[in-house]
């Protein structure tokens, strides 16, 4: 079972993420800030994290950067209100950007897709 | 004793006095005026005095000398009185010159007038006048200007021409500055090309002339050392005056003139009056050049200001938009976030309701309302993402091929076929591709959302004269409603379609990039929209 860490100052999207996510088989860890977050990070294992960019007087895209930096390998979904973030060379460096929506369908599939590349990525290969 | 002359009487007749003249009548009555003006000049007055000095009269010697000595006089008080005239012409003339010079402000305007009393008779007078500028660096003396005959005929035909007129100086060099200015340079365009000095070359005549600011007659050219031999050969005279231009300290040029024609010889008082002339001309020649700067200075000042108050528009709108876009910020995060929780929740309540529960129907009217929410946010926001122009060459195909490529899964899922069919060798457009790209998106979406399968959308480009045309026709047979009477909507159609918040920005979108933009009806068989873009964008604004 995949474990997801969602990354959101709104609890009731957490909420809301929590329940979906779960439906589809995940198993969801939630934060509310950037520092809870690294916290749970250095703490436990994660296959993937949902990363809203505004936080509570932090800046998602901050986080990025570190998380980035320190666990490169750790796949992060950008799922923000806003589309213009699209186009920030530092939100580029996350491994998919969904604008949020009430029809979770396109997150779910990007959540997807994104841990078949890591598995597939991560798999050993075949010898002949 | 015995006299020739009639100087012994007081009063004399015409026949005993031939030296007086009809209209000196009253000379004939007047000794007193007729001794010194007449009796000194005749011979028998003269053969009289050499009698009487003759005869050892003490007197007679002594009238002898008198006599001398009072013509001599006379004849020195005649020179001079010419020469008072002559002075008298010269100052009248180079008043009217400065009155000429001091209301031409133009350089052409002013070195007409200087080269014209140069050279005109009723000037100075000499055949031809070569004028050399200093270039801006002050390094080289350049040929500017000639005026003159090149050949006796030439001469001939311009003095015939100048004696028919009775042009004053001022009219002259107006003549001379609006009928022949350009024709002189052509003509004299081989000696003045080839008449560049450096003035760095301290020993060159014009440059001496410069330096020692004074005028130099330079005589038997052909066979001085000092001065430049290859300039010799070009003027194909050997004599011929330069006249230094100095304002202040300022080497201003010089002027070379001479009677290649005539052949008459210059003389130091020619040189001397027209060393006169050069003063108020290097003054006037340095005023216009400082006026002309003046009004080089004063049209990028212009610019400045007009680019200025450009840059503080743009700033103005720049702090609008800014503003636009903490606005547009803020809704993305205060709308968009709750609109996810109540969709969101609702879907999931959805999913958990059994089919029959009252409350199914409850959840989907929320679920679709917050869609319909979300979707207007979404183009507001992207509307107001696009609002600020970002100008670029674009090319028009790659536009619309890469619009299409995001539509055409959509048209196909839902039976439509998008045909392109685009011209080749468009020129590039300059356009904001995003803005451009949303509107062509929009128009498509639009059709795709009226087809019922099966339908298509052909999207076509074409070089007109002075635009690229798109046109998107679809198989939408619009309903007599929409449509007036077939007719075409006109030229920047309104879009506006109720409750239909992207059209009406497309419209406003392409009431700016378009030159026009026509929807109308494809004689039945569907609607037509052309969007013409222009090849140059004069005077658009783009808001």
């Amino acid at each position: 079972m995949s474990r997801i860490l969602v990354v959101d100052d709104e609890s009731s999207i957490r909420l809301l993420y929590s329940h979906e996510l779960a439906d589809e088989g995940y198993e969801v860890v939630t934060s509310a800030s950037a520092a809870d977050a690294v916290d749970k990070l250095r703490k436990d294992e994660f296959d993937l994290i949902l990363l809203d960019i505004k936080l509570k007087n932090e800046s998602g895209l901050d986080l990025l950067q570190r998380i980035v930096k320190e666990r490169h390998n750790l796949p992060v979904i950008i799922c923000t209100a806003y589309s213009c973030y699209k186009d920030d060379f530092s939100a580029w460096l996350a491994d998919g950007y969904v604008v949020k929506s009430s029809d979770l369908t396109e997150l779910k599939e990007e959540i997807r897709r994104v841990l078949d590349k890591r598995v597939s990525r991560n798999s050993p290969k075949k010898t002949q | 004793m015995e006299t020739e002359c009639c100087w012994t009487k007081d009063v004399v007749t015409a026949a005993e006095c031939p030296q007086v003249t009809a209209h000196e009548a009253d000379l004939y009555d007047s000794l007193e005026s007729r001794l010194p003006a007449k009796c000194l000049e005749c011979p028998r007055f003269a053969r009289d005095l050499e009698r009487l000095s003759r005869k050892q009269e003490p007197v007679g010697r002594a009238l002898v000398i008198l006599s001398a000595e009072v013509r001599r006089q006379k004849n020195q008080l005649s020179i001079m009185v010419g020469s008072l005239d002559s002075r008298n012409l010269e100052i009248q003339f180079l008043h009217e010159i400065g009155g000429v010079l001091q209301t031409s402000l133009g350089l052409d305007e002013v070195l007409s007038v200087a080269l014209t009393a140069i050279t005109a008779g009723k000037g100075f007078g000499m055949n031809r006048a070569f004028l050399l500028l200093s270039d801006k660096e002050r390094r080289y003396l350049k040929g500017y200007l000639g005026v003159g005959p090149r050949n006796y005929q030439e001469a001939w035909e311009i003095w015939a021409e100048i004696g028919k007129t009775d042009y004053t100086l001022k009219e002259m060099a107006k003549h001379f500055h609006d009928a022949k200015l350009s024709a002189e340079k052509d003509k004299f365009r081989d000696i003045l090309e080839q008449l560049t000095i450096p003035m760095t070359d301290q020993d060159h005549i014009l440059n001496r002339a410069l330096n020692e600011r004074r005028a130099i007659l330079v005589q038997d050219a052909y066979h001085d050392p000092a001065v430049d031999q290859r300039m010799v050969r070009i003027l194909g005279v050997d004599t011929f005056l330069i006249l230094p231009l100095l304002s202040r300290n300022r080497r201003i040029g010089v002027i070379i003139a001479d009677n290649c024609i005539t052949r008459k010889p210059i003389t130091p008082q020619d040189m001397h009056s027209m060393e006169t002339l050069t003063f108020p001309v290097a003054f006037a020649i340095e005023r216009a050049s400082l006026y002309e700067r003046l009004h080089e200075d004063l049209r990028k000042l212009t610019t400045a200001n007009e680019k200025l108050k450009e840059q503080q528009e743009l700033i103005v709108r720049m702090e609008k938009l800014a503003l636009l876009g903490k606005i547009t910020s803020g809704i993305a995060h205060s709308i968009r976030n709750p609109l996810m929780i109540i969709g969101g929740f609702a879907r999931s309540l959805l999913k958990n309701t059994p089919a029959g529960d009252p409350n199914r129907e409850s959840l989907q009217i929320i679920l679709a309302e917050a869609r319909t929410l979300e979707n207007t946010l979404t183009e507001a926001l992207a509307y107001a993402d696009s609002i600020l122009p970002a100008m670029d060459q674009w090319d028009v195909n790659q536009l619309v091929v890469n619009v299409s490529q995001e539509v055409r899964k959509i048209a196909e899922g839902n039976g439509v076929a998008l045909v392109l069919d685009l011209a080749p060798d468009l020129p590039v457009i300059s356009m904001d591709y995003r803005q451009m790209a949303y509107c062509i998106k929009k128009i498509i979406s639009n059709s795709l959302k009226d087809l019922s399968p099966p339908g298509e959308i052909r999207v076509a480009t074409r070089l007109e004269r002075d635009c690229v045309l798109v046109e998107i026709r679809d198989t939408v047979v619009p309903a007599a409603a929409e449509i007036g009477a077939g007719a075409p909507f006109s030229e920047h159609a309104d879009l506006h379609v109720p409750g239909d918040m992207d059209l009406s920005f497309c419209r406003v979108i392409l009431e700016n990039y378009c030159k026009s933009f026509t929807v109308e009806e494809d004689e039945g068989k569907g609607r037509r929209y052309a969007l013409r873009l222009p090849l140059k964008k004069e005077g658009v604004d783009h808001e």
